[in-house]
Formats: C-alpha cells, sequence, structure tokens
C-alpha cells in the first residue's frame, strides 16, 4: 500500500479534517470560528456519515472545547480540536491546565489575526503568543504540511518521554482555504505509525479512586512545573525522530528546519508558515540575479530548535526574518528575539533583520521581499547588526 | 418520566453511614462549615446506589480545602480543571467513556457523574458552561453549593490588643472588645468582634518591619501609606499582603493609651485553724496592682517559681546581686514578709497563700512556659515600666543605650516585645540561639542543652515634630499621630502551612494584630449573594445597605432547560439524599441547588450551621422543592408550611443571626427589611401556587 501515492485536491482546513479523520480520535470537542470552520464542519460530516466513531461534542465556546478536551483527555482518550484566534486566546487559560495535567491533546489552528480591529484573515501572533503555554507548537506552509502535521502531532504529544498537548498552525485563507495538491496516506499507514493503544497514564475513570488538578502550594509547585520543562526538552528528540519516521513512512522529506539553498549562502532568509514558500521563490529570483542567498523554514518552534538555528545561520552574513506576526515595544519580532537568543554569544553569526509585516492577511509581494532584502544587506553592509521594522504598510 | 422520590427513613440514615465516608476527614473546610455536611451527604446518597460515582469539582473553597497536594480528601475519582469549566469538563470526561466504550478501549457501566460548584463558579462565571453542557444532554447531576459569596487569615500565634490586654487570637471572644484605628480620626478606638473564624490550614508568611512582624496568609490585607510626588496626596489604602513588598509602608501600633491599675481576683486564702493548718505566715495580699508589686512580678517572672504545696515562692537570685537585694526589700514592703537568704544562690518566700496569689496571675509555669499575661498591657505606664524594670534585674543586661532580655520562653520574649511597644519603645527581632551545657547564661551555669533567645530594645526620643512636620511625615507618615506611625517593611518571606484564624470586627473592619494595623478577611458578592448581604464589595454604607440585587434565580433558569431541578438544604439530610438519588437515576442532565451555610462569610458561630440553614427553610426564603417540566413540588417542611401557613417564620429570623445582615437592623433600613419580607412572600406565593406538595 505504502508504495501508491494518492493526490488529492484539498484546501487545508479539509487537509487537517481528513487526517484527523484517518487518526480516528475518541473525542473532538470543537466550536466554529473562521477560518477554522471547515475543519469543524468536515470533521461533522464525517461522524454523521459514520465514517468515524469519535464523540462529537458541540460546545458552546472555546473555552468549553479546551474545557472538555482536558476532561476526555484525563479520562484517557484521545482528543483533537481545532480553533483560531479569538477562540485559541479564549481557551487561554485552560492551555496551561491541558499542559499542566500532561494532556496530550492535538489542537489545529487556523492562524488568523486578533480584534480589534476585527479581522478574519491569516496571522500567526495567536498561535505564538501561546509559546510559554508548554505546548508543544508548529507550523506548516501548506496543506500537505498541515495533513502531515495533523498526524505527526499525535504522534510527538503521546509519546512517554512527552506526554504534552501540540498545537499546529495554519495561516488563515492563505492555506486553511486554498485548494492545493495533498499526497495522502492510508488508513493502514497511519494506524502503523500511531499506536492502537491509549496512553498508558493515571486516568480519571470509575475504576480508579485518584485526585487530579490538586491544589499544589509552594512546596511542590516549582517541581511539577520543571518536570514539565523536561518533558518539553524531551519533545525535541521525538519529534526529530518522528519525522523521520514519517519521512520513511511517507516518502516526504520531513525536518525541524528546512534549509533551501543553504550550502553557499552569504544571506538568508528565515520563515515560518506559508511565508516561506514566498521566500524560497524570492530566493530563486535573486539567485538568478547571481546574489548568494538562501532560506531557513521554521517547523517547530516550541520547543524552539536553537541548535539547528545556529547551525543552519552560522557562516551567513545577514538573515532577513519575515515575521506574520504582531508584538508591540519588543527588542525584535517574536521569532527574531528567539533567534537572537539562540545565537547569542557564539561566532561567526549573522546580523538579525526582522520584518513584522502581513498582519490581516496583507500580501508582501515578491518584489516587496526583495526589497526587504536589500534593506537587509544596506543593514549589515553599514555594520547595524539587529534590527527591526514593520514592512508592506502604507505610511 | 416523572421524578419520583425515594423514602428515606433515619434507619436508613443509620445502615447508610455505616458504608464509609467518601468525602473523608482531614479535609480543610472552616470548622463547622456547611459545604463539608452537604459533600458528605451527597456522595453517601451516591455511594447508596452501587454505581460507581466520579466527581468533577469547580474550584471553590470545597476543592481548595479538599485537595492540598500530595493529599485528597476525596475516595472517588475525583477531577478539578479551573474554575468556570466544571460542566464542559464533564461533558468531556462522559463522552470520552461513551467513545471508549464504544471501540471497547473501556468495560461498558453506567457510571453517575456528580459536578459541584459554588456559586461564583455556578451562578456567575461557570453559567453558560453549564447551560452548554445540559442543552447537549450530558447525565451528570450538577451541585450548586450557594454559600452566598466568593470567600478567601492570620497565623495561631497572633496576639490581639484588645480592651482586657494582649490576647492569643485562639482566645478572643465573640463580643469582645479589641483595639482598630479609625479611618476618619486615625485614632485608637475600641470596637467589637463579631466573627471568629478557623480558617484551616493555609501557607503562612511573616512580615517584618523593623520593629514588629507579624505572620498571616498570603491574602490578608494591611493598612499602608500610599505615597504621591505631592504630600498632601498621600493617603492610607488596604493592601493584601501579595501587593506588599520591602519597602512598602504600612500601619503600626506605637504607643497605648495609658491604662489603670488592675484589681485582683480573689483567691482561696488559708487561714490558721482551716483543715490541715497549724501554723502559717501570714501577709498581706494587695487588692490592686502597684508599681513595687510590678517590679516584684517582673523579678519573678524573670527567675522565679512557686511550689505551693510547699508554700515556697522562689527566685534563683545569687548573693549580692542587685537582685536578691530588692528582692528583700520589695518583699518587706509588699507583703511585709522576710524571705529566707540562707542558701547562696536561691532566695525562698514561705507563705501558701502568696504561692496562691502569683500562681493565680496566670504567668505560666516553668521557665520554659513564661508569658506575660494579657491584664499587665492594661496598666498604667508606670507599672509596666516598673515591670520591665523587675524583668531586666532578674535576666535583662544593658549595653549602653540599649537592653537586652534572654530568656528561654519564646512566648515570652513574643509578649515583652508587643508589651514594649505600648510604652513606647524601639524594640528589635527575637534572637534565638542553643547553648551548650555548662555556658553561663547571666549569673547562671545551664544544667543541659538549652535554646535562649533575647531581645534588644531602646526607648524611643520623642522629637519636636511639630517644627519639622513635613519632613517627620516622610519617615513615618503618622508622625503627628498619638498612638499610630508607619514603618517600611523590610522583608516577607513563606514560613510553613499551618492553622490559622481570622476574626471580624465591626465598623472599621480592622484590629491590631502584634502591634500591626490589619484588615479582616475578604468576601466578595456573587449574584448567589441575597439582598442586603454585606460583602467586602457590597458593603453597608450609609446610603446603600449591602447588596442591592435579589439573587438570580438559578433553580428556575436550570429548570427552563426542561431537566429535574431541585433544592435542597445540608440541614435536612433525607430530603436532600432523596434528592439526590433521584436525580441519579434520571437519564440525562439534573440540577440542584443546595443552600450550603457559610460561618465565615455570613459570619455567626461555627456551630450554628445547620440552624442557619434550618431557618432558611422555615422562613420561606429558602423553599424545598423539585420541578421537572410542568410539575413543581414542595417538599418535607417547606410542603408543611405551605399547608400551614401561620408556621412560616419571619424573614427577620433568619438575617438577625447572621452579622452580614445585621446593619439592617439599624431603624434608617427598617424599610429594607420590610421590603426583604415582601419580595420572600411574593416568591413564595407564587411557588405555593404553582407547586403540589408531598
Ligand atoms: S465556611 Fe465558608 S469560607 Fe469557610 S470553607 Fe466553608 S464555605 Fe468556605
Ligand atoms: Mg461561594
Amino acid at each position: 500500500m505504502s508504495g501508491v501515492r494518492q493526490v488529492v485536491g484539498m484546501t487545508g482546513d479539509e487537509a487537517v479534517a481528513h487526517a484527523a479523520k484517518l487518526v480516528n480520535p475518541d473525542v473532538v470537542a470543537a466550536y466554529p470560528i473562521t477560518p477554522q470552520t471547515i475543519i469543524a464542519e468536515r470533521y461533522s460530516d464525517f461522524v454523521n456519515n459514520g465514517e468515524v466513531d469519535t464523540s462529537f461534542i458541540s460546545v458552546e465556546s472555546e473555552h468549553s472545547a479546551m474545557s472538555a478536551c482536558v476532561g476526555a483527555s484525563l479520562t484517557g482518550a484521545r482528543v483533537f480540536t481545532a480553533t483560531a484566534s479569538a477562540g485559541l486566546a479564549l481557551m487561554y487559560e485552560i492551555l496551561y491546565v491541558a499542559s499542566g495535567m500532561r494532556c496530550p491533546i492535538v489542537l489545529a489552528v487556523a492562524n488568523r489575526a486578533f480584534s480589534a480591529p476585527i479581522n478574519i484573515h491569516g496571522e500567526c501572533t495567536d498561535q505564538l503568543v501561546c509559546r510559554d503555554a508548554s505546548w508543544v507548537s508548529l507550523f506548516g506552509e501548506s496543506a500537505q504540511e498541515a495533513y502531515d502535521e495533523t498526524i505527526l502531532s499525535f504522534k510527538i504529544a503521546e509519546h512517554p518521554d512527552v506526554m504534552l498537548p501540540a498545537m499546529f498552525g495554519i495561516e488563515g485563507f492563505i492555506v486553511t482555504h486554498a485548494l492545493e495538491r495533498v499526497e495522502t496516506l492510508s488508513k493502514q499507514q497511519v494506524d502503523d505509525f500511531i499506536p492502537a493503544s491509549r496512553i498508558v497514564r493515571d486516568r480519571f475513570c470509575p475504576d480508579e479512586n485518584k485526585t487530579f488538578g490538586s491544589l499544589v502550594l509552594q512546596d511542590y509547585y516549582m517541581e511539577i512545573k520543571r518536570q514539565q520543562e523536561e518533558a518539553m526538552q524531551n519533545a525535541y528528540k521525538v519529534t526529530e525522530d518522528a519525522m523521520q519516521e514519517f519521512s520513511e513512512l511517507s516518502g516526504r522529506k520531513m525536518e525541524i528546519t528546512e534549509k533551501y539553498q543553504l550550502e553557499d549562502a552569504d544571506y538568508a532568509f528565515v520563515s515560518y508558515g506559508a511565508t516561506a514558500g514566498n521566500a524560497k521563490a524570492v530566493v530563486d529570483r535573486l539567485r538568478a540575479k547571481g546574489e548568494k542567498v538562501g532560506a531557513l523554514k521554521i517547523r517547530l518552534f516550541r520547543p524552539f530548535p536553537s541548535m539547528d538555528m545556529f547551525q543552519a545561520l552560522s557562516g551567513i552574513k545577514a538573515a532577513t526574518i519575515l515575521d506574520r506576526s504582531a508584538t508591540f515595544g519588543s527588542p525584535g519580532t517574536i521569532v527574531q528575539t528567539d533567534i537572537a537568543s539562540a545565537l547569542y554569544g557564539k561566532e561567526n553569526v549573522p546580523s538579525l533583520h526582522g520584518y513584522i509585516n502581513g498582519l490581516g492577511g496583507r500580501v508582501l509581494t515578491l518584489p516587496e521581499i526583495e526589497e526587504v532584502y536589500e534593506m537587509s544587506k544596506e543593514y549589515n553592509n553599514i555594520g547595524i547588526n539587529s534590527t527591526t521594522d514593520w514592512v508592506g504598510y502604507r505610511k | 418520566m416523572a421524578i419520583v422520590l425515594p423514602k428515606v427513613s433515619v434507619k436508613d440514615l443509620q445502615e447508610w453511614s455505616k458504608l464509609g465516608e467518601v468525602f473523608t476527614s482531614g479535609h480543610r473546610l472552616c470548622a463547622g462549615c456547611g459545604a463539608g455536611t452537604m459533600a458528605r451527604q451527597v456522595t453517601l446518597a451516591a455511594k447508596v446506589l452501587g454505581d460507581p460515582m466520579m466527581i468533577v469539582n469547580a474550584t471553590g473553597c470545597l476543592e481548595v480545602a479538599s485537595t492540598v497536594y500530595p493529599y485528597t480528601a476525596w475516595d472517588v475519582p475525583w477531577l478539578h480543571n479551573a474554575f468556570e469549566n466544571a460542566a464542559a469538563t464533564a461533558s468531556g470526561a462522559i463522552e470520552a467513556m461513551k467513545s471508549m466504550q464504544r471501540k471497547g478501549l473501556m468495560r461498558e457501566r453506567n457510571v453517575n457523574m456528580i459536578v459541584f460548584g459554588g456559586d461564583g463558579g455556578t451562578y456567575d462565571i461557570g453559567l453558560q458552561s453549564l447551560s452548554g453542557a445540559i442543552e447537549r444532554g450530558h447525565d451528570f447531576l450538577y451541585v450548586c453549593y450557594n454559600n452566598g459569596a466568593y470567600m478567601n487569615c492570620l497565623s495561631l500565634d497572633t496576639h490581639i490588643m484588645t480592651k482586657d490586654g494582649l490576647k492569643r487570637v485562639t482566645d478572643i471572644q465573640l463580643g469582645e472588645l479589641v483595639y482598630a484605628f479609625d479611618q476618619n480620626t486615625n485614632d485608637l478606638v475600641l470596637k467589637e468582634c463579631s466573627g471568629i473564624f478557623d480558617n484551616g490550614i493555609k501557607e503562612v508568611y511573616e512580615l517584618k518591619t523593623l520593629h514588629h512582624s507579624i505572620k498571616t496568609t498570603i491574602n490578608h490585607p494591611f493598612l499602608t501609606v500610599q505615597r504621591s510626588r505631592k504630600n498632601y496626596e498621600n493617603k492610607l489604602i488596604w493592601k493584601t499582603l501579595e501587593k506588599l513588598k520591602p519597602g512598602d509602608e504600612i500601619i503600626v501600633l506605637k504607643d497605648m493609651n495609658d491604662g489603670k491599675r488592675y484589681s485582683f481576683k480573689e483567691i482561696k486564702i488559708s487561714k490558721k485553724g482551716d483543715y490541715k493548718v497549724h501554723k502559717i505566715n501570714e501577709i498581706k495580699l494587695p487588692e490592686e496592682s502597684n508599681p513595687d508589686l510590678m517590679e516584684f512580678l517582673g523579678l519573678y517572672v524573670g527567675d522565679g517559681w512557686t511550689r505551693p504545696h510547699k508554700a515556697e515562692t522562689g527566685f534563683s537570685f545569687p548573693e549580692n546581686s542587685e537582685a536578691r537585694s530588692r528582692l528583700v526589700f520589695l518583699s518587706k514592703k509588699l507583703f511585709d514578709l522576710e524571705p529566707s537568704t540562707a542558701h547562696q544562690n536561691d532566695v525562698y518566700l514561705y507563705s501558701v497563700n502568696l504561692a496562691r496569689f502569683v500562681d493565680s496571675l496566670d504567668f505560666g509555669k516553668g521557665a520554659k512556659n513564661k508569658i506575660i499575661p494579657s491584664w499587665v498591657f492594661t496598666l498604667p505606664y508606670e507599672e509596666k515600666e516598673a515591670f520591665v524594670k523587675g524583668l531586666m534585674q532578674s535576666d535583662g543586661y544593658s549595653i549602653g543605650k540599649s537592653n537586652r532580655y534572654v530568656s528561654a520562653s519564646y512566648e515570652l520574649l513574643k509578649t515583652l516585645r508587643l508589651l514594649l511597644q505600648t510604652i513606647n519603645y524601639r524594640v528589635g527581632k527575637i534572637h534565638q540561639q542553643t547553648k551548650k551545657k555548662g555556658t553561663f547564661v547571666v549569673y547562671r551555669q545551664l544544667l543541659e542543652d538549652s535554646t535562649y533567645g533575647y531581645v534588644c530594645f531602646s526607648k524611643k526620643k520623642k522629637p519636636n515634630i511639630n517644627k519639622y512636620l513635613s519632613q517627620a511625615k516622610q519617615r513615618d507618615f503618622l508622625a503627628d499621630n498619638e498612638y499610630f506611625s508607619s514603618e517600611k517593611i523590610v522583608s516577607i518571606e513563606f514560613i510553613k502551612e499551618e492553622p490559622t484564624i481570622d476574626l471580624r470586627v465591626e465598623d472599621e473592619h480592622n484590629f491590631i494584630a502584634d502591634g500591626i494595623v490589619v484588615h479582616n478577611t475578604g468576601i466578595q458578592r456573587s449574584s448567589g449573594t441575597p439582598q442586603g448581604a454585606a460583602t467586602t464589595t457590597t458593603p453597608p454604607g450609609t446610603v446603600i445597605p449591602g447588596k442591592i440585587e435579589w439573587q438570580k434565580p438559578l433553580a428556575e433558569i436550570m429548570a427552563a432547560h426542561d431537566i429535574p431541578t431541585f433544592t435542597a438544604s445540608p440541614a435536612y439530610p433525607r430530603d436532600l439524599m432523596a434528592k439526590v438519588q433521584a436525580a441519579l437515576k434520571h437519564d440525562g442532565p439534573a440540577f440542584m441547588l443546595v443552600d450550603s451555610p457559610c460561618n465565615l462569610g455570613q459570619r455567626y458561630a461555627p456551630d450554628m450551621s445547620m440552624e442557619i440553614a434550618k431557618l432558611a427553610v422555615k422562613t420561606c426564603f429558602f423553599p424545598l422543592f423539585y420541578t421537572y417540566k410542568e410539575d413543581w413540588v414542595l417538599t418535607g417542611i417547606s410542603s408543611r408550611l405551605a399547608k400551614n401557613p401561620d408556621r412560616k417564620l419571619p424573614i427577620e429570623d433568619y438575617l438577625k443571626p447572621q452579622g452580614r445582615f445585621r446593619h439592617l437592623f439599624k431603624p434608617e433600613w427598617k424599610k429594607k427589611l420590610i421590603e426583604i419580607q415582601d419580595t420572600v412572600d411574593e416568591k413564595w406565593e407564587r411557588l405555593v401556587t404553582k407547586a403540589t406538595c408531598v
């Protein structure tokens, strides 16, 4: 079976729903929000047509969605949900409960800008600001990556060395609603990849008189939190291995960071999500003009792949970081500050030039990206090694 | 299917109680709290049904007090997620079990799911989650235990300034007058203590200023100075400990009013001719305190003991010491008694009546247990000074202007520190050290390894503050105040978890604990708080008497979801337990509103919970009933009251014993009382009209 590649045209949201269908989680609790809606709708179709035997809980809010997921996960179930923007913000309180109680819930995020002003389009701030919630966090560039990461996330989250929830994001409309070519997997392939048995853990179930969610004071709180950090550290290796295994299974190369034309490059783009596709296109255009430039794409955002950053960027003169997220009064863009921390004190590292762009679904065109690239080079030439600019807006 | 309440007899209760507790002892709810009674009744009723039960618990008293990690009071599967989402969490667990059972991943069986939420977690922040889960038809019994507010203390070794002197917080009685800070006049005033609450084991922190220290919980409020750049805008505001940091200034007691002589209690006096009394050293005993006597008692507290069976009051003052000569002088002057000074190290006074008298003064027995009793704090200045002089002659010494007093009794040092603060001394912290056997501690050689402590103190100078008032106020915000001053916090440190207690003081809502002005506990209104009730967010003001709104009609709201809805009271266990069983037997969601008496927030004595709960029912303020679709059925006492309306009690009977309604009984709020009675009557009539009786 694994030899035959099935290709289907799907939007990003559909790809997520179809991949989740193969996993057939026990419980899906979701509340609709644009641009995640198609995930919830498709999955409801599967449930009502008997294509899966999941319990679908039509909750009355995202807060209840995540709360029900925690209840279900602690009962021992495999759990999936999806949301976007304001919905993720409403879940925020319970995101910490989910990770603190070590619930391997998988959450698909249709990355969308925050209100106000209200806007329904693509922007990754919603997911990036959850960086400290102790969730494994991935980004996908395309419907294909959305499909793959749906399945992969269960593998990482449920790994006994991790046991943390995982979220992955695709940008609203740009990926969620764009029809793309997706290579699918067979049910058998997914069953081989994700264990049929449910995780072994203390469960909230009739046979075990156990207390979950107790009040933990100064005497134990920090130890429990420290264990979360260790799990997060473990998640790096687990993700690496899972991606390796997935690559063999699917025949598509999957890595924590993807390097494009970086071997001999003097300059680099760093990006994540859909922007990474544009960066690669610009690399091709610039290469044609004789520029020695490459691109680095981040797929795993938490745990942050610091060593990969260093290895990929060492020897580069200037890095142009394209960040589709808003942050205010920060020393750099959200991803830029992480990269800066990863490289700090190391030798032979590039100057870092962060660009806040594409907010609320705004398009940063290829010529604009070229301009931004020239700006980074200019900064580097005059010896400025860290800059952050907003680009692609009316001044 | 209509609801059928099973009959529960007293005999049933006796049998069931043998099944073993589900909500076990060792939880840390306040003593007397009705929530514990409620939880035991609900879980026991469920246990009787035989099917396994699972509990989801919203954040609140019941949850926090029952599962302090690594302990739990729950002998069933129990899950807490957050404050507002217990119903949604139960939804998740129910669906997870269904799904896994479908897939053969879990054994099929019926489970009784019970969800507990308080009024905050149900009436307010969790209402949406509850309504959603009920709309989805999730099969659980949601029990809302309404204690009428958001509830939230002092360590047991805290000392409180009262009219009768300094007392341990554990010895304060209801109605007793305690000192408080008048926030209008900045004066020291006496106010009545209207509530005492055992708050269970809580994390306790120690706050230290240069001269004071107090142990308290993190949410205890202190009176602090808020300084703005312009001096005239500085003001005093209450802040909880968690919002305080070193450098912040808090208000402390500097000086007390001059006290008055203390009249001693009568004691049994032996006379010659009494049974077995052939010979007696006749002495004259004082009726009131005086400076000489206080100096004598200072000597006694420092180095004395009594053995009444030997008629002995002894002092270990070596020959030629100043203390010995003072003692001899004072004994003759006070009691007309010649001490026996033959022994090289000890002095003995032989009089059975003297020994008895000294014993009656509550100074504690044995060097390690000595203490300064409360009456000493009520004395005039010069008597307190004389007492300190006596103490210093025994176990004290001076280094320059600083005095140091050494003792093996920590309590003595603690109370001495507080006493000194009432007579304008600066005192340092208590230092403790362990000394090896054989070392000399003030004149004497130790017979074994001992732990000793000492405090240093010196007289405060009275500067002429009026000349430099604004500068002085920079340092001490209340520099011109006779009784209080502000002091900077030096440190705040976590100590350990220990039992705590709290007081409530009328009007001023503050009191003086370990010399520091503190606020009583916080209780914030919820939409389950009754009209007119005082909480810390609906205080009884001069214009608005407590909470304005009537309670949200939660039972009716839930009933409108077309689910079996019950009200019940822990004061009527048979009614409550029958309803729990009927609710659990029903296939689908059910809701139960329980009136949960809370002595802390509702302000009555801890042994009154069930009495208060009964009054809520007997005044028809909280009727017992159940409803499902078109049926409305009054049960228990409520059913009897519907049949015999003349037995219904006036609402005042319910309101009066509760401190939270006390202000309503002032003449100016008489109108309010009538209004509340009218609303109760109107609601009750409406219910009786549509309900049948059992
Ligand atoms: S008495 Fe009131 S504050 Fe104390 S535990 Fe019970 S409900 Fe909570
Ligand atoms: Mg409450």
